[in-house]
This record gives structure tokens, sequence and C-alpha cells, in this order.
């Protein structure tokens, strides 16, 4: 009889662990991998207060000692860290009699931990580039982010598969490490779409109430205060919306430009009508999801896109600019609306057709929550991912490894 | 019995007085019936080739060619060299009897070797952070003391050349003396000495 097939996986973050995207990806990839009769091993940075080992919905999770050497600098410790990863993860698949079938790792931030078991115990090595430093920095222009691009190469060169999670950071990945095209899969980032359930039947009247008036349309943007999110062009786009429509924009999340942000809205003299609110809890989060009329996300460089397709589940209708991740999270005029990045006009125009309109803003809303629930759900993504466990493990058994 | 030693210079890669004193240890345990693997950093003569001696070299280079410094180089180099080490561990049916890494720079690699594959290891000390870097407490210097820290408790048995450093490992690392054999090259004994420590520690990890 055929064991249940065994993964290890590797990532510097893990809940209660978040630093950025890795982190719930890695948490619910895992978790819905588990329930699909997937073994999984996740090995993770330790935490303040969570255990060295635990068992989370059938998931074991290993927190490892991450500061147990002194670092001069980021990256050192990375490879530092790295170096009692690989060490105690050695010792794991040691004891459990070498049954772990595949080893996984996320992004360079595990990279030498992930190449070195590959080789020490021959198996096979998938890794999943959720982003890239030469993406990141457009371009590179230092030693340290030469130094991790090549590690990133380093990486894919290693891997069986390499795994984007849109069609757009495929053909980034291609290019930027020269990949030969049957490496690269394309495993779309997913959404639970059930943190909204217990919110589904609440009346939020009165939560709405505290952000705008009655016969003010919400329009949300979520995301950091940054130049590539593109929040400078919703802010321009604000007095065009508003010639047309009464609304209230409310602005989640924090980022440098904050100051110069808040300043054009003064001068504006439209203080009254854009709300800066700042980082908030998930749940005040969730219930802005659930009131927002529009959702915007206007980023100028996007590799995936979440945010989008969290408002999508929330069934808030979706603006979104036409580039990187979000134009196939999208599909214009059906799914959501599609507009110039960088271009306040274009911007304002699909805010304005979706607030005008109520039933064009139903359709929108379910047509996008049908295709998050059919193409976005975790357990959709964790069977893709574990059809790819089971085509490179067949290609393995054919090899001198086996 | 079968032994791969590790280090960072190996002719006609020569650093210091390790390269030669390796070249010559191998040698010695070829002829003394062990088969003996070097595995070593060249930055282009790499591959693996068999010595006139009958020494087996593996040479490795780094992939990451762009580093911000030593370690972050020698980190990296670590998976090449665990990389060579598994190779010749899995065509040799799995049996390899020990590694001899000298000094801190490969001892990532016999940390995780050991862990993974049971393979034990002798940590031979040439020169210690401590006495390179006199009073030096920086990150880095720390740093590299960790490593070393890391190769005196997980190692099966540290090797060194006189009774000084033994006391120089016990006032700075806490190494019990019973754990460090003295192996002086200077002596007509010096070959037998290795092989009976050697011996000592070949047979997996709960011998004697």
């Amino acid at each position: 009889m055929k064991n249940e097939l065994s993964v290890m996986m590797f990532s510097w973050e893990f809940p209660p662990r978040v630093i950025g995207g890795i982190s719930p990806h890695v948490f619910f990839l895992s978790k819905s991998l588990a329930k699909n009769g997937v073994k999984v091993h996740v090995v993770t940075c330790d935490f303040p207060g969570s255990p060295a080992h635990e068992v989370i919905d059938g998931v074991e999770v290993y927190r490892i000692d991450s500061y147990k050497n002194p670092a001069p600098d980021f990256p050192t410790w990375v490879y530092l860290m790295n170096l009692n990863m690989q060490k105690e993860a050695a010792a794991i698949v040691n004891k459990l009699g070498e049954k772990i079938d595949v080893f996984h790792a996320h992004d360079w931030l595990v990279a030498t931990a992930g190449i070195g078991l590959k080789h020490v115990f021959r198996k096979p090595l998938l890794v999943t580039m959720h982003s890239t430093e030469i993406g990141r920095r457009d371009g590179l222009h230092t030693s340290t982010e030469k130094m991790i691009h090549e590690t990133e190469a380093w990486l894919t060169y290693e891997a069986w598969k390499v795994i984007c999670c849109s069609g757009y950071m495929v053909s980034h990945v291609r290019w930027a490490f020269g990949l030969p095209e049957d490496k690269l899969v394309m495993v779309p980032n997913g959404v639970n779409t059930h943190v909204y359930d217990g919110i589904e039947k609440e009346d939020l009247r009165s939560f709405r109430n505290k952000f705008a008036l009655p016969e003010e349309k919400i329009v949300l943007y979520v995301g950091r205060l940054v130049y590539e999110k593109g929040i400078h062009v919703l802010i321009n786009a604000v007095p065009k919306v508003l010639e047309k429509v009464n609304a209230k924009f409310i602005i989640v999340g924090s980022g440098y430009m904050k100051e110069q942000l808040s300043n054009i809205v003064r001068s504006m003299k439209l203080e009254s009508k854009v709300l800066f609110m700042g980082f908030v809890e998930d749940e005040t989060l969730l219930r802005l999801q659930k009131c927002a009329d529009v959702s915007v996300v206007p980023s100028l460089f996007e590799p995936f896109g979440i945010v989008a397709l969290e408002a999508m589940a929330a069934k808030s209708p979706v603006v979104v600019s036409d580039t990187g991740g979000l134009s196939e999270i999208v599909d214009h005029d059906s799914t959501g609306l599609k507009v110039y990045p960088n271009n306040p006009d274009s911007l304002a125009w699909g805010i304005t057709k979706i607030l005008l309109d109520e039933n064009y803003r139903n359709y929108i809303r379910e047509n996008a929550y049908r295709k998050v629930q059919e193409k976005y759900d975790w357990e959709r993504i964790a069977e893709q991912t574990k059809r790819i466990y089971e085509a490179v493990l067949g290609e393995y058994s054919k090899s001198f490894w086996a | 019995m079968r032994v791969i030693i590790f280090s960072w210079e190996f002719p006609p890669r020569v650093v210091g007085h390790l390269a030669e004193y390796i070249n010559a240890l191998s040698t010695q345990l070829v002829k003394n019936n062990v088969e003996t693997h070097v595995v070593t950093y060249h930055d282009f003569l790499t591959g693996t080739v068999e010595e006139a001696s009958g020494v087996k070299t593996v040479r490795v280079a780094n992939p990451v060619r762009t580093h911000i410094g030593v370690l972050t180089w020698i980190l990296t180099l670590n998976q090449e060299v665990e990389r060579a080490a598994a190779n010749i561990y899995y065509q040799a049916d799995k049996q390899v009897d020990l590694i001899d890494v000298y000094d801190w720079h490969f001892i990532p690699a016999a940390v995780t070797l050991k862990n993974a594959l049971d393979i034990p290891f002798v940590y031979s000390v040439e020169s210690l952070e401590d006495h390179r870097s006199p009073t030096a407490n920086m990150p880095y210097n720390m740093s590299i003391k960790s490593i070393e820290w890391a190769g005196f408790y997980e190692a099966k048995k540290v090797s060194v050349k006189s009774e000084w450093m033994r006391d120089e490992i016990f006032r700075l690392y806490n190494v019990p003396k019973e754990k460090v054999t003295i192996v002086s090259p200077n002596t007509s004994s010096w070959i037998k000495g290795v092989l009976k420590l050697y011996n000592s520690v070949a047979g997996g990890l709960d011998s004697k």
C-alpha cells in the first residue's frame, strides 16, 4: 500500500509570526493540503510564546531557534537562520525515517536550507517564488541586492518546479532567471471566503454610520501608502468622482506618502470626504470591506493583488488598474472594472460607473464572488498543488535518485 | 575505512599551512588503507579527480558570485560541500565512517550531515577566531565564534595539535578535555594517532 504523500515546507514566517504575505499563504495552503490527505510538516522561525512543536489541523509545525547566531546584518542573519533550520529539519527527517517525499521552499529566505536538504536526502525540491529582488527594487543596485538575486536564481535552478501565483509572475520569474518554460507552473494565491461568514447576517448600518453619511457611497482603499500602490492616483481622482457622485473615500493603511497625501487633500478642501484610517483591526477591516460600495486597487506594480481578491470575497465590487496580477484576477466589465494604470480620469470613470448603477454593482458583485469561489478557493489550490507534487514524484521515480 | 575531509584549502589552492598539512595527511591515510576523500573549494577547478596519491578530491565553487562578506560566502558554499559529501555517501552505498572537518568554514555542512545521515564528525582545530582576531567582538566575529561553538557541541571528537590548544578550547568554550585528542604532527606516531582517533569515532554515533 502506498503511504500518504508527505511534504516538508520551509517558510521564514508562519502564524503567529506574520511579516508579509507568505505567512497566511503557507498557513492556508498547508491546512488545505492536510485536508486533502497530504501529510505536511512546516519548519519555520520561532515566535515568543509559541511552542517549538505543535499540530494545527493536521499540520505538524516546527519552530526553530532562529536567533541562535549573532549576525552583522539582515542577509547574513537569513543564511545563519537557514543553518539552524537545515540542522533541525535534518534531524526531524532522520527521526521520521526519511518518510518525506518532497521539500517545498517559499522564497529565497529559506533557499539554502531547502537546497542542502534536497541533496543530503536526495528528494525533489519545489519552490514558490512569491516575489523577486529585481522586481521589488526595480533593478539590482547593490551587492546585497545582487547576492539575493543570485541566491534566488540558484534556488530556481535547484528546484524541480517553480510555482508562481500569477501568469504575470510566471513570465517575470522566467525572464529574471532564464528558466525553461516547462519548469514554471502557475497556481494562484487563495483567499479565505469564510472569514466573512460571521458578519454575513450582521446589521452593519450603525457601523457604517461611524464612517459615512447614509447618502454617501463608500469608496475603500486598503494598502500601504507607497508610490507603487498608486494611492496618489486615487487621491487625484477624488474631485473627479465627486463631480458626479456623493461619496466618502476611506483609506486604510499607512506608509511614507501619508503626510504628502493628506496635504493634497487639505489643499483641495476635501478633508470631509477623505478619511485616513491608518492601520485597523481585522474585524473593522472585514466590516469596512462588507460596507464598501466599491473597492479600489490603483497599483502601478502588483505581482498578485490579494487585496482585490479579498474585496471580491467580501462581495464588494472592485476597480483595479490593468497591471500585473490584477489584470488576471479581474475580467473587465464582468468581475470588476479595469482602468488605465496611473490615470486619474480613467480611475474616476471606473469608480463613477460602479457607484451610479446599483444593478451593475450587484451584477459585478455576484460574478466576482463566483470567480473567487471557483478559482481562488484554498481547497482547489491545494488540489492543484497536490497534483504538482504527484507529477514531480512520478518524474522522480524514474530518476537515478529514486 | 572511508573518510571525508573538509578543508577550505588544498593544493593548488594554498592560503596558509593547512593546504600542505591536508595534502600530507590524506596521502598518509591512503597509504594506511583508508579510502580518503577531500572536499574543498576552488573557484574554477571544480569536479572530482583522483590525485596521484590515490586521494579522491572534489572541488566545489560557490553558485552565488556576489557577496557582502566572508560569512555569506561561506554559508552558501556549505550547500555545495553538502552536495559533494552526499554524492560520495550515496555512491558508497551509504557507508561513510566519519567526516574530519578543519576549522569553522565547513562546520555547518558537517552538522547537517551528522543530523541527517548519522555520519559522525571530528572537528580538527587549526586556529580559533579568538586568536585570529583577539578582543574583537563585533557581530561578525561573534557569529564565527558561534559556528565554532556549534562545531565543538556537535562533534564526536575534537582534534588539536598541542596541549596549549586543548587548554585554550577548554578556557574559551568549556569543551571537556576528554572530548579533545592531541595529535601532534611532529612526532613519529602522528599517523598512528590519527588512525586511532578515527577508529574511536567510526562506527556510528553511539560507539565508544
